[in-house]
């Protein structure tokens, strides 16, 4: 018997539309051809209505817009907690976060699928959420003495009570140029790189426009960024480090990322996430180091399942310096899989293997105590 | 689907007895609409509408005496409709066939007999149950080297193909190649009458249409039908193939990767990404043979376009440089790259000396994973298990993957990999066209895909 993974994707999120092309593209599909679950498509719409049903594993449903007339004509998914999940009476066998963001990378939704007692992919819900606090999982670098670049954070309250307290704060810590961005946010939406102190006010005005919390980061000089992706839990697996290509910019934004018909140097293909070099040729030992560090941060912060670990290169230097991580990288970075040996369908595979070790062990802590507590009382 | 049977009414009432839902019949070709389908189609709607007066007039008449008899009669010629219109196409099909086409090609084969008797050229007959296209490309690119050459085109390998092959010579060729395409005794026998080969090459024998055969006495009487007609002159015969083997002459014409009419091969190697090379060697003779053809079971046919370039007069240079000519022909073991992985693409070879030699390939290939991906084989007649049961123990010491896709013969190969105790994964997919559309989801830098046959929609 097939067992049933419910995709969730979506959501209300500024990355909404990446999570349906990754749900679509690189989860749902590679799930569906393995022959071994049956999949259930939950997507989560701009306005928080959930949805499930089969109709919502094709991309064009999402390219024509028609899913705005398939949201009020379709009625909200029937969920049902039972010491499982149920959605419209279909039992959930496996949860498959595909959502990027607030809501479904930072925490939420994996706080929901413990509550729900499945398996569910990826990161569990604490680890998720110091992730997604790129100030958090600072913090916690900092705390396992691995190498971050320097910073400073504000948030929008006090920001909007005093801007000039806020940005004097990081210039008298920070040299410039810095990097001003929205401390929860992925795919490089908001961020802005700075040189001076208007262009610091801009900044944070802008970032605090999507956030609540600003992180200000020096950059740092001759710069090589890369990123490293891994899975699993325990003994996490590395796949190659790879080198984003910005085309003169100073940073990788979501204009790269996502919408330029960048390609691959070394064997990837055209498409979304822009251009890079895979795998990454680093000086001297700088490859294996950057290997090392993302591991480190992996462990530090608890990552299981799946995340991307961005690095920040000083080549002069010769320091690999941790920069943020990605709970649930879009496309889950299956070019970089399959370049590294891993196809789409046993990526996926491995995931919901591991997403079943991980419940497994959780199973094996006893949550309940027996007490005379309530015959006292 | 006539059209995808080629008009062999066999096949399309096969077709018809097993399918059960005609909603979805079309999926690999659609419907090209040729003159030919344009006329079966206006038949097909006059029958309909003489069906459809019928019962029109049959209503009526009922109505008018108060025969329910009649109303009865109406209903089940009503209820019959699709099955006359699926039988009642034969109909046409067969007039036309008798009317138009048979006087015309009757005239076409006479001529193209009478061009090809008196045509001056060395006339070679490739025959065999399988590996004509690809000894027939390897002939023609190597004798191009120095020689006027025609060839067969595709599988035009009927004496109507091979008729309007004839009919378009220039007159002035060196060499014409001719593939025989053979499915009952005496085909053989009659094409060589029709095209008067001064010598042949024999590629192998095996269970393909069987079905037709009947029994693999009649495949191998009919591909030696060719030694009888040629008597004294030269067939080279593949040594490799078991029951050309037990059944030729041990002459020298023989051919293996061991070599053949005196050339000996040494130094033979092969790799998905530099192609096979060898030495050939006769005499003070060297040839330093490179084809981008993968494979050693390449090796036989190419030192036996050697062997026949070399009694045409060819030096060893233009052998040289036609061999490096020979590249891998479409859909027959022709390697691509996806992803890092290599995709071996096989789809139209459908038999079982090419399943062996491909599994062989792969079993012998450096990858991550070997993945082997076939729908199994058609028209093996009584041979049918047993051949897929022999195919699935073939990929169990093969493939660590197996992609099968789902048919009447998959269980006979699932059955074939369980006896040989298969430790690798089994996938079997209810949609080819799904499966090849996403075979990028399936692969990653190391794997080597192997795909091989692939059925068309008249085929369950």
């Amino acid at each position: 018997m097939k067992k049933t993974v419910a995709v969730f994707f979506g959501g209300q999120s500024t990355e909404h539309d990446i999570s349906i092309i990754t749900a679509l593209g690189s989860v749902i599909k590679p799930l569906e051809l393995s022959k071994k679950y049956t999949v259930l498509p939950v997507y989560i719409t701009k306005k928080g209505k959930w949805l499930s049903g089969a109709a919502l594993k094709n991309i064009d449903l999402f390219r024509s817009k028609k899913i705005e007339t398939f949201e009020i004509k379709t009625k909200a998914a029937k969920i049902v907690l039972d010491g499982g999940l149920s959605i419209d009476g279909v039992k959930i066998d496996i949860a498959f976060p595909a959502m990027h963001g607030p809501y479904g990378e930072d925490g939420s939704l994996m706080g929901f699928l413990r509550m729900a007692n499945i398996p569910f992919v990826g990161a569990d819900m604490d680890a998720s959420v110091i992730a997604m606090d790129k100030v958090l999982a600072k913090q916690v670098a900092v705390s396992n003495n691995i190498p971050t670049s320097k910073f400073v954070f504000t948030t929008r309250a006090q920001f909007q009570a005093d801007p000039a307290a806020s940005v004097s704060v990081a210039e008298s810590k920070l040299a410039y140029p810095m990097f001003v961005k929205p401390a929860h946010l992925g795919s490089s939406i908001g961020i802005t790189r700075v040189a001076t102190k208007t262009e610091l006010l801009n900044a944070v005005e802008v970032a605090a426009y999507y956030d609540e919390k600003i992180i200000i980061e020096e950059a740092v000089a001759n710069l090589i960024e890369v990123t490293v992706p891994i899975i699993g839990n325990d003994s996490p697996r590395v796949a190659l480090v790879e080198r984003p290509l910005s085309q003169g910019e100073a940073f990788f934004d979501f204009e790269t990322k996502y919408m330029g018909n960048g390609g691959k140097k070394g064997g990837g293909k055209a498409g979304a996430q822009g251009y890079s070099e895979l795998p990454a040729v680093l000086p001297g030992n700088l490859y294996d180091t950057s290997v090392d560090v993302a591991l480190q941060v992996y462990r530090a912060l608890s990552m299981t399942g799946i995340a991307r670990v961005d690095l920040l290169i000083d080549e002069k230097a010769k320091i690999v310096y941790f920069n943020e991580v990605n709970p649930l990288p879009g496309d889950l970075y299956g070019h970089n899989w399959r370049a590294a040996g891993v196809s789409k369908v046993q990526l996926v595979d491995e995931l919901i293997r591991y997403a079943e070790e991980r419940h497994d062990q959780k199973s094996q802590i006893d949550t309940t105590f027996s007490s005379s507590f309530l015959q006292q009382f | 689907m006539l059209q995808d049977t080629e008009y062999r009414l066999k096949a399309y009432f096969e077709w018809y007895h097993r399918t059960s839902d005609f909603t979805a019949v079309m999926k690999r070709r659609k419907l090209t609409v040729t003159r030919k389908i344009s006329l079966l189609r206006y038949a097909l709607w006059t029958v309909w509408l003489l069906v459809i007066l019928a019962v029109m007039g049959l209503v009526i008449l009922g109505a008018l005496t108060q025969s329910y008899v009649l109303g009865l009669i109406a209903l089940v010629m009503l209820i019959l409709l699709p099955f006359i219109l699926a039988y009642g196409i034969a109909v046409p099909l067969f007039a036309g066939w008798l009317i138009i086409q048979r006087p015309k090609e009757k005239t076409m084969i006479e001529n193209a007999r009478r061009i090809l008797a008196s045509h001056a050229a060395v006339k070679i007959a490739v025959v065999g149950s399988y590996g004509k296209t690809t000894v027939k490309e390897i002939l023609k690119t190597v004798l191009s080297e120095s020689k006027k050459v025609a060839a067969t085109p595709g599988n035009m390998n009927t004496p109507l193909g091979i008729s309007r092959f004839a009919n378009k010579l220039v007159g002035n060729e060196d060499v014409l190649i001719v593939e025989f395409g053979e499915e009952k005794v005496g085909d053989v026998k009659m094409l060589a009458e029709l095209s008067s080969p001064t010598m042949a090459v024999m590629t192998g024998i095996n269970e393909s249409h069987l079905a037709s055969f009947k029994t693999i006495e009649n495949t191998i009487n009919t591909i030696f039908e060719i030694v009888e007609y040629l008597g004294d002159k030269p067939v080279y015969k593949n040594g490799e193939n078991q029951f050309v083997k037990d059944t030729a002459e041990q002459d020298e014409y023989l051919f293996s990767r061991k070599g053949v009419n005196g050339w000996r091969v040494t130094d033979a190697n092969t790799s998905l990404e530099s192609g096979t090379q060898f030495i050939a060697k006769k005499g003070t003779k060297v040839v330093k043979a490179s084809t981008s053809l993968i494979g050693l079971h390449t090796v036989g046919p190419s030192v036996a376009a050697i062997a026949i370039a070399d009694g045409l007069g060819l030096s060893t240079k233009d052998i040289e440089a036609g061999l490096a000519k020979v590249v891998p022909f479409d859909h027959r073991m022709q390697p691509r790259q996806l992803h890092g992985a290599w995709v071996i693409d096989d789809t139209y070879n459908g038999n079982s000396d090419g399943v062996s030699a491909g599994l062989n390939l792969l079993r012998t290939s450096t990858a991550k994973r070997r993945i082997y991906v076939t729908p199994g084989l058609v028209e093996q007649g009584d041979q049918t298990q047993l051949v897929h049961e022999t195919i699935g123990r073939q990929i169990a010491s093969s493939a660590d993957v197996a992609v099968l896709m789902n048919n009447s013969v998959t269980n006979y190969i699932v059955a074939g990999l369980t006896d040989a105790k298969f430790k690798g994964e089994l996938i079997i997919i209810d949609d080819p066209l799904d499966f090849y559309t996403n075979l990028d989801q399936f692969v990653a830098r190391g794997d080597v895909v192997l795909m091989q046959n692939d059925w068309t929609d008249n085929y369950r």
